[in-house]
């Protein structure tokens, strides 16, 4: 990741929107990022969810698919 | 997404990130993955076998059976491409040797038992056996999404992928069912 990404727009999308998108696509074409903690993770998180903690995005962001829409929560 | 999880309205899944597969052991191989799912497949059969022997209504009972068919076919594809990969046309011990598991005890997603679960279900009604059936597949669906990036393979990434797309429909059935009430 260079410098210029910390610059890069970031769109924040309503839930629905997310439900939408998540119901007319399949899982190879996106990226689906829970941020939170393992226990939060384990309690509940969206179907397919990847977990990656916040604090560990700087050294595991290479996992994600950089051709595929990300979406976090 | 905006306001996160708590602003989700949707379905969640629950447990780990490796809940399902860590349950059993962490299943490394892909054919250790593929029993995984045969096992699972064959605890929500079961299940729903059993749920349409129990309800009453027909609406209820062909939605059991056809659930239960559909993971029967769910075992067949998976067996398939058990031996594919395996080399070998029948292996009486899939797949509870490759899982290193007791033989006679039956799972459900999540790592529940189901002898458990149907003794749960004795007393309940429909609402709460389709609700459990919903969150069942939630978790199936989660399960064979993180499989399907897990396992190697194109072939066994296909068999995932149409396993997890397959329980989504399962899922709206259900839904379906508990919205009509």
């Amino acid at each position: 990741m260079g410098i210029l990404d910390y610059f890069k727009p970031v769109d924040t999308w309503p839930p629905e929107k997310v439900r939408q998108f998540l119901d007319e696509k399949s899982p190879q074409e996106y990226n689906l990022v829970d941020v939170r903690t393992p226990k939060e993770y384990e309690q509940e998180h969206l179907p397919g969810a990847r977990l990656i903690p916040v604090g560990e995005l700087e050294t595991r962001w290479k996992e994600l698919d950089r051709k595929k829409p990300t979406i976090t929560y | 997404m905006e306001g996160g999880i708590h602003a989700w309205k949707g379905l969640r899944a629950t447990g780990a990130p490796e809940a399902g597969m860590a349950y059993f052991d962490p299943a490394k191989k892909a054919e250790e993955l593929i029993a995984l799912a045969w096992m699972l497949e064959e605890g929500s059969c079961k299940f729903y076998l059993e749920m349409g022997k129990k309800e009453k209504s027909p609406e209820a009972v062909a939605l059991f059976r056809e659930l239960s068919d559909d993971e029967e076919k769910h075992k067949a594809a998976l067996f398939n491409i058990y031996q594919r990969r395996s080399g070998k046309d029948s292996d009486p011990g899939f797949p509870r040797s490759l899982l290193s598991l007791e033989s006679g005890v039956d799972y459900l997603e999540g790592g529940i038992f189901l002898k458990k679960a149907l003794e749960w279900a004795q007393g309940k009604g429909l609402k709460d056996i389709l609700e459990f059936s919903v969150s069942l597949e939630v978790n199936a669906i989660d399960l064979y999404i993180k499989m399907e990036r897990k396992v190697e393979g194109k072939e066994a990434k296909e068999v995932f992928q149409a396993l997890s797309n397959q329980e989504r429909n399962h899922l709206k059935r259900l839904t379906a069912a508990l919205e009509k009430g």
